[in-house]
């Protein structure tokens, strides 16, 4: 277990009938990370997010949460720093906003100030006196962000925030989920199904597909694979890759095709007079891309909508 | 007894005291037409009577006035889609436990209600002598335990289904089931004759004289078998439920 970790998933699996939907999924959520689990509608995501949150069964594999491994004994002092959204808000519709949230302010046993505070955060406070009935998706949403942020816990989990929100409610959502690591030291775990807003949210990324965790890893380095490359295909390959490596430059090979990355177009005309010169003829001189998007199909299946 | 201050703080607005009034208010006014008619024949017989009459109207309306209450506490967790958060708040069983002692106070309520009803109904209709306060308290103590037995089954099937309807239907059924067992007179090991099997007053009816006399039953062994079967099914429905209400996943 490592320190840094508040959320460790091991070998995680949830089998309904024969259908496995989760399998031996191995999740580490890094502290203060905005930590964004991606995939396809049916991967799995939510069904992880509730054998976490004890909502759900696990058919194997076990749960540590700030260090400690979740049993049923020391489940509910664990998720008591702990936030959570999962899939539509959870609200008492003939309540008032501030109602709703008193429920949940006595069970959680904070503050009673927390609830003008969470108020103000989601921009609810001009709204309290209202019965949720009377909200609108996007400020139930909100009120379901305040309830999980009551107490303002360690460990926040989102499952798709945005869901049903305009584009507006959106970016909104976002921008307050981005902001709450630096403000208040929360570690979030949200998931999404839609790889442009974990670009825009996240810092740490995991992927899921079919109930399997196929990548893990700071965003960072996923977007280091999103480079663009120049691929080259000439009569002689071994002389060709000489000659690029005694231009200290790091190539790789591809079908018959030699890759390497972007160069000044100063460079590429140069070596391909260099290339002619050595009686090496061109075929072929193309830039390949791979963006996000292709590596994260790459890693989901085509077949799978987004 | 923090949960279960939450289960009040979300009944707010929900009038579930103002629905449970208004059923009783039917009964009370049925009672209240039996006690008149009783005082006309025979002043000395009312007391007896009042005791007669409740269970048997309970036996017809409790079940759906159960159904009702039980059903008013329970949908707006399903509305609200509210267990998957508050399961993360406190353990299922707990949550159970309130759902069940909100209950409890409500039944307890409406059978306090009940008794204290007849008392002054009796008092003010000058019935001669004096009520007998052990077989009042007696039957304060089955009314109760019958509905707390009623509220427990409709709680869990108000819990385990979403769709209402369902519970409903058999709170109506149980009324009319009630009904029949009224009809043809016999004891009931079933929950809903729970009523009848705890009545503690008889009725004769001489077919040639038609004068109605009132008694109070002695119960044979096989008829306190049956109104041990309320308490024995108020742990059945406990236990089953709670069960079932833990082991669900949200």
């Amino acid at each position: 277990m490592s320190a840094q970790n508040l959320v460790e998933t091991h070998n995680l699996t949830k089998q309904y009938g024969k259908v496995r939907c989760v399998n031996a999924v191995n999740l580490q959520v890094p502290a203060g990370a905005i930590y964004g689990f991606l995939g396809p509608n049916g991967a799995g995501k939510s069904t992880t997010l509730k054998m976490i949150l004890g909502l759900a069964r696990p058919t194997a594999g076990n749960i540590t949460l700030f260090g400690t491994p979740v049993h049923e004994k020391n489940r509910i002092r664990l998720l008591s720093q702990t936030g959570s959204l999962i899939e539509s808000p959870s609200y008492y519709g003939h309540l008032t906003g501030e109602e709703n949230l008193r429920i949940i302010q006595t069970l959680k046993g904070c503050s009673v100030k927390d609830i003008d505070k969470v108020l103000k955060i989601v921009r609810l406070d001009g709204a309290r006196q209202k019965l949720v009935n009377h909200y609108s998706l996007g400020m139930k949403q909100r009120l379901g962000l305040a309830a999980a942020l009551l107490g303002f816990p360690r460990l926040l989990i989102l499952d798709e925030p945005t869901n049903g929100l305009d584009p507006a409610g959106i970016q909104e959502m976002r921008e307050l989920i981005r902001s709450l690591p630096g403000t208040y030291g929360m570690t979030i775990l949200v998931s999404s199904h839609l790889l442009s807003e974990i670009d825009q949210m996240a810092d740490h990324l995991g992927i899921i597909r079919k109930g399997e965790l196929v990548y893990q890893n700071t965003l960072e380095s996923l977007h280091s694979h999103a480079v663009s490359r120049i691929a080259l295909r000439v009569s002689h390959t071994d002389m060709a890759m000489d000659m690029l490596r005694q231009d200290g430059i790091k190539i790789s090979s591809e079908d018959d095709y030699l890759l390497f990355p972007m160069m000044e177009d100063s460079y590429v005309a140069n070596l391909c007079r260099r290339l002619i010169a050595q009686n090496i003829s061109l075929y072929r001189i193309e830039k390949r891309e791979k963006s996000l998007e292709d590596i994260f199909l790459s890693l989901t299946g085509k077949e799978t909508s987004l | 007894m923090i949960t279960l201050k939450t289960e009040f703080q979300k009944i707010k607005r929900r009038k579930i005291g103002l629905t449970i009034f208004a059923l009783l208010g039917m009964q009370f006014a049925w009672i209240l037409w039996t006690a008149k008619s009783a005082n006309e024949k025979d002043p000395t017989q009312g007391w007896l009577n009042l005791l007669h009459t409740l269970p048997l109207l309970n036996v017809i309306m409790m079940p759906t006035i159960m159904a009702v209450l039980a059903s008013r506490l329970s949908d707006l967790e399903h509305k609200g889609n509210t267990y998957k958060l508050l399961r993360t708040l406190r353990r299922p069983g707990i949550l159970f436990n309130a759902k069940v002692l909100c209950g409890l106070l409500y039944t307890g309520i409406i059978s306090v209600i009940q008794v204290s009803f007849l008392l002054a109904l009796g008092y003010s209709q000058h019935y001669a002598g004096a009520p007998d306060m052990y077989y009042y308290m007696l039957t304060f103590i089955l009314e109760f335990a019958c509905c707390f037995s009623l509220y427990l089954l409709q709680l869990n099937l108000s819990l385990l289904f979403f769709n209402q309807m369902i519970p409903l239907v058999v709170g109506l059924c149980g009324s009319l089931l009630g009904l029949v067992l009224m009809y043809i007179k016999m004891y009931s090991f079933l929950p809903w004759g729970g009523f009848l099997s705890c009545a503690l007053v008889g009725m004769d009816w001489n077919v040639e004289t038609r004068v109605v006399t009132y008694f109070y039953r002695e119960h044979s062994t096989v008829e306190l078998c049956a109104v041990g079967m309320v308490f024995i099914w108020i742990v059945i429905f406990y236990v089953t439920g709670r069960i079932a209400f833990t082991r669900k996943e949200v």
